[in-house]
């Protein structure tokens, strides 16, 4: 933006212009007293010149060394800060939080995909019982919005999860706390039922609808901290002749959900089907929706088999790097594969 | 429809189950059929797929204290025709209110684009039911899906994809049924041999899947599983039990039902018979089944 265009007396704009302040952004970092000085004008014409600039361009008269140029901007240094503050959710099975850096990042889209039975649904149900963890136990305290597309959400599951996560946090009190009596744990499992919102999507007309409504419905609920979305894909392998629609109704999808991450500073989960995909003469498995949903997510887990044991496999993410680790879907939930810390294997 | 609708609160405190008829399946399965999902049950003919969806057809009529859900039933069958007899004699040794048979419409099934049409005028049926069946409809039935899929794809690429997009609209018609009116969904499906030493896609809890001594894989492949809730899999398998006159063996045949996949089951089996008053859970292996749960 040109200082021209400044609503300020012409002799001022000429002033400038021939000091060399051509450019809003020039003005940024000038103080008053310095321009004053000069364009040979009075203080108070200087600060009100700047005044003027800053508000057409966001320009803040500061005597600070290093305003911000573009309102809303943050530095590197404040995002680093940021994200160190905002929290994980931890999946219950350790050597998945410790590659995972601590568990799913808030304020990031994680799609997590698998073959039908490898434990996508788990990992949701699982995730929308782990944010409510109280924090004085680690976790985020937070409520659960479950958008289910599948039908797969049992709340018997759900029950027989939370009762889990319950028991831990009771061994957990009479290891740390003797002192004190053993039932602290105030949460009872059906409160856990009551803190996840369920949302049931029959086509994908209502998941968008649903989606575009999240922010209306979250920021009367603040106290969520995880979307989880069972599955993305299932309504949009139907009925899409044409592909190019499905490619930015998806996107559209990917963009609202990141903003909301962002927003609130919750965690996004996307779970995803796996296809085959005919390619080089073979045929291979692959994430569905395609190449260009694949740059959709910030993260990317894939769930497969090796041998008779599950593993998840980091295959994209900006921060952390690729690899894999072992886990198992037990009675109580997502823990850590039994071959690898000696437990009584589980059913 | 607006989006504030479609949030369901408070949730239940658990899903509503149709029994199947023996206590021991029912607890294998921890309380039946759940409404609201599509449950899938893959054998090879002869293993009882038939059997118990008859079965189901008649307990479905059972009162909820019963673990019923007092329903009536559709039975859409696209294989042999309708076994009625097998049905009546069923009836007769199975406790169901009073003609059961009027509670049960049947209809048969010709191709995929049939079922595809019979679906989207189901909720006039469901909503005005035939004047002689006593109960809303509850139970749907479908046996086989494969067989609508089985002569009409080729294999290539376009008709694969065509297939495909077929399996998804059809499960989300029955899944947004199911969620509307609160239906218990059974699929059957049938099984295709694996040939080639390779493990291909292992799909749910084993690494394959065994039936009389073969290695098999439910037909469909690996979109239809994406369209389905539950998958148990039943099969068969010829023991020798001592033989007879050297000429003779004598042989037994024993079947298991297994969770292939479910969200709320875990990785187990039972034992069960086919006998001519229906089909049971075998409790032997079912109470050392038990105490292994327990265990663990």
């Amino acid at each position: 933006m040109e200082v021209r265009s400044l609503p300020i007396s012409a002799s001022q704009s000429a002033k400038l212009i021939s000091a060399g302040y051509t450019s809003l952004s020039s003005l940024s970092s000038v103080l008053p007293s310095h321009l004053a000085q000069e364009l040979g004008i009075s203080e108070n014409e200087a600060i009100g010149i700047l005044k003027v600039a800053s508000q057409r361009g966001g320009v803040e008269i500061t005597n600070q060394t290093h305003p911000t140029i573009v309102n809303g901007a943050q530095t590197a240094w404040d995002m680093l800060h940021e994200e160190e503050s905002c929290g994980h959710i931890t999946t219950s099975c350790a050597d998945l939080d410790d590659i995972l850096g601590g568990g799913i990042s808030c304020k990031e889209v994680t799609e997590i995909g698998g073959v039908p039975g490898i434990g996508k649904t788990q990992f949701g149900i699982q995730l929308a019982v782990n944010v409510q963890i109280p924090s004085k136990y680690g976790g985020l305290e937070g409520k659960a919005v479950y958008i289910d597309t599948e039908g797969s959400f049992m709340v018997e599951r759900v029950s027989q999860i939370a009762e889990a996560c319950v028991k831990d946090m009771q061994e957990y009190d009479s290891f740390l706390r003797k002192d004190l009596p053993a039932d602290q744990v105030k949460l009872q499992p059906y409160d856990f039922l009551a803190n996840i919102f369920y949302f049931r999507i029959c086509s994908y007309t209502e998941q968008i609808a649903v989606i575009n409504y999240l922010e209306k419905f979250i920021s009367e609920h603040k106290d969520v901290k995880v979307v989880i979305v069972d599955s993305i894909t299932f309504h949009f392998r139907q009925d899409f002749e044409d592909m190019a629609l499905r490619t930015r109704l998806l996107g559209g999808m990917a963009l609202k959900l990141m903003k909301l991450a962002k927003k609130f500073s919750l965690a996004v989960i996307l779970l995803n089907q796996v296809t085959s995909k005919y390619s080089g003469g073979s045929f291979q498995l692959t994430l569905a929706l395609g190449d260009s949903w694949s740059h959709a997510c910030t993260n990317r887990i894939i769930l497969y088999w090796n041998g008779n044991e599950r593993y998840a496999y980091i295959d994209k993410s900006p921060s952390i790097r690729s690899a894999s680790a072992p886990y198992a879907v037990t009675g109580r939930g997502i823990r850590n594969s039994a071959s690898k810390c000696k437990r009584v294997k589980m059913m | 429809m607006n989006p504030e609708s479609l949030l369901q609160r408070p949730l239940p405190a658990y899903t509503q189950k149709c029994t199947i008829g023996c206590p021991i399946l029912d607890r294998f399965l921890e309380g039946g059929i759940p409404c609201n999902s599509i449950t899938e049950i893959v054998a090879e003919s002869s293993c009882g797929k038939t059997q118990i969806s008859l079965q189901l057809l008649l307990s479905a009529q059972l009162p909820t204290s019963l673990g019923g859900l007092s329903a009536s039933s559709l039975y859409l069958h696209s294989e042999s025709p309708f076994p009625f007899r097998r049905l009546h004699q069923l009836s007769l040794s199975n406790p169901t209110p009073k003609d059961p048979l009027d509670n049960i419409l049947i209809h048969p099934l010709h191709s995929a684009d049939h079922l595809l049409d019979l679906l989207s005028r189901l909720d006039s049926v469901i909503v005005n039911p035939p004047p002689q069946t006593r109960f809303p409809i509850k139970l749907i039935v479908i046996d086989s899906i494969a067989a609508l899929f089985r002569s009409e794809f080729d294999n290539n690429p376009k008709d694969l994809k065509r297939r495909s997009s077929l399996f998804f609209k059809i499960s989300s018609k029955l899944k947004a049924q199911a969620r509307r009116f609160g239906l218990a969904v059974v699929v059957t499906n049938q099984v295709t041999d694996i040939v080639d030493s390779s493990d291909g896609v292992r799909v749910g809890n084993s690494r394959c899947l065994y039936s009389s001594g073969r290695r098999v894989a439910a037909a469909l492949g690996l979109s239809w599983a994406n369209c389905v809730n539950t998958r148990l899999f039943l099969s068969r398998n010829e023991e020798n039990v001592g033989e007879d006159d050297g000429d003779f063996v004598r042989t037994r045949t024993r079947r298991f039902i297994s969770v292939v996949f479910a969200p709320h089951l875990p990785n187990s089996s039972c034992e069960f018979i086919v006998a001519k008053e229906g089909v049971f859970g075998v409790d032997r292996y079912n109470a050392i089944h038990c105490q292994n749960r327990e265990l663990s």
